[in-house]
């Protein structure tokens, strides 16, 4: 098989023109008594507020989100997430009529991927199952942090494309590092930094989330960015639907058996 | 099963393709052209593909996307920019990339200049210039490497992994080859570690694509139409071996 491959691409410069507005804010900030920065805690509950409160979003049990993913000209995807407690996701990408299947439970995962020669469900890696379920976090790591294992502290504020932002530094149980940056104003999260490794070399990713928007009570973001640094090209995806609790059999995320030969 | 002509009339024209499922999950969707007892083909717009029918776990027959493209196409009048650029990204939003990029080219000869065309084929403006992807990533000093832009610094860092990881898995592959082929040709079980092995051996280089808190799983951006058959086609025996 001989597909050509194009991964990830793109970053987002923000660079010296994000330290330039935050040199210049602080440079004419008036002489007022600044306010107590909030703790991360605080603001971390403040972002589940925000979101539709704990109650609403502890009450979603399945998710189905489906959108277009775009990368470039000449490639565009149509995608599907479905997710389901616990940790079950089910992601599936078509392109030019094409659709592979991407599945984990959780403890194990599997994939279906015609682009890659497979016609039949072959295991995915310890690697990618553990951040299968780390994906599965159907309401995400923040939510319950503590009860999860996983650690939080301020690391600051930053400019994220014109929002004021709260920098919260995310550490999961897994021992994986994430910087969250959460909108001062709407509590929203508006971008998630990460670092993982391709090819063998550590590689920084950035998500820019926007254009939420609220379905059964709870805010969704239908506008996600993804750039890694370094790359020129980015990843968009738009959400256009957004299911909270659709009817999603167990058998969904089961193990596939593979084929006889 | 197919649907009676009758009924095919009152769904939505866009609403059903010719869509093979797989056991296990993944579909192929366009137009079937050739059907056997051992192989099924289908048109995917961008290529026809072939697959075993011994993987096939249902079909279901109707009217495809691409026939929707060919049928809006062939009444748009060559000259027809505007119709173009609607059909065009139209079939950008069904992941039809293939058409897509047809329909926008068919805007460019009639307007060559139409932005919105030009950048749904990737064309970038510099300095009053239309540059390719490809220009305007090297004139800002990036390198392609695997289909990937990036970095030299990065590309030549990904390349002394990769030729790690290549050299680390011949060496397994020749020390393992003998006794493997033994145990292939002796049982069913061994067959399908060796499925697993191969698929192994591509995790290790193509690391799945980060979508974020998104989704997960692809390795490279997809283009069925580099590949024609499922399972990899196998060349007969020639004479004498």
């Amino acid at each position: 098989m001989s597909a050509r491959r194009v991964r990830i691409r793109g970053a987002l410069s923000l660079g010296a023109a994000a330290i330039f507005s935050i040199t210049l804010a602080a440079a004419v900030a008036p002489q007022t008594p600044a306010k107590p920065t909030p703790t991360a805690d605080q603001i971390v509950a403040r972002y589940v507020a925000a979101r539709g409160g704990l109650e609403k979003i502890r009450s979603i049990q399945t998710l189905r989100e489906k959108g277009r993913l775009t990368a470039g000209a000449d490639r565009q995807a149509l995608v599907t997430r479905e997710l389901k407690r616990p940790s079950r996701s089910r992601f599936e990408i078509t392109v030019q009529g094409v659709t592979g299947v991407f599945v984990s439970d959780g403890q194990r995962g599997w994939r279906m991927s015609p682009f890659d020669g497979d016609t039949e469900p072959t295991a995915l890696p310890a690697e990618v199952v553990s951040e299968a379920a780390e994906q599965a976090d159907i309401e995400g790591p923040l939510v319950d942090w503590k009860a999860k294992g996983h650690q939080i502290e301020m690391a600051g504020r930053e400019t994220i494309d014109g929002h004021d932002a709260y920098k919260i530094k995310l550490t999961l149980k897994s021992g994986a590092v994430r910087y969250e940056y959460i909108d001062t104003k709407t509590m929203y999260r508006v971008r998630t930094d990460s670092t993982r490794q391709v090819h063998g070399q550590p590689l920084q990713i950035k998500m820019t989330f926007g254009d939420y928007k609220k379905t059964s009570g709870t805010i969704f973001p239908h506008q996600i960015d993804i750039a890694a640094a370094g790359r020129p090209q980015t990843m968009h995806v738009v959400v256009d639907t957004v299911e909270v609790n659709p009817p999603l059999a167990e058998d969904r995320f089961a193990m596939a058996v593979p084929a006889q030969p | 099963m197919r649907k009676s002509p009758w009924l095919l009339l009152l769904l939505p024209a866009f609403a059903f393709a010719d869509d093979v499922f797989l056991k296990g999950g993944a579909v192929f969707s366009g137009r079937i052209v050739n059907q056997t007892e051992t192989m099924i083909t289908i048109d995917i717009g961008d290529g026809q593909v072939g697959v075993a029918m011994t993987r096939v776990d249902h079909i279901v027959k109707g009217r495809s996307p691409l026939d929707v493209y060919d049928e809006r196409a062939g009444k748009l009048a060559s000259g027809d920019a505007a119709g173009w650029r609607s059909l065009g990204e139209w079939a950008a939003k069904q992941s039809l990339s293939a058409q897509s990029r047809q329909a926008y080219q068919k805007v460019l000869a009639t307007v060559p200049g139409d932005p919105e065309a030009r950048q749904a084929l990737g064309f970038v403006l510099v300095d009053g210039h239309w540059l390719t992807e490809e220009e305007s990533y090297r004139a800002r000093g990036f390198v392609k490497y695997d289909g990937e832009w990036m970095t030299p610094a990065e590309a030549q860092m990904a390349q002394a992994s990769a030729d790690a990881t290549q050299a680390r898995q011949e060496a397994e592959t020749r020390a393992n080859q003998a006794e493997a082929d033994k145990i292939l040709a002796e049982s069913r079980a061994a067959k399908a570690e060796a499925r697993a092995q191969q698929a192994e051996a591509r995790d290790t280089w193509g690391t799945p694509v980060y979508m974020g808190g998104w989704g997960y799983g692809v390795n490279a951006w997809p283009y069925p139409g580099q590949v024609t058959t499922w399972p990899a086609y196998q060349p007969p025996p020639q004479a004498g071996q």
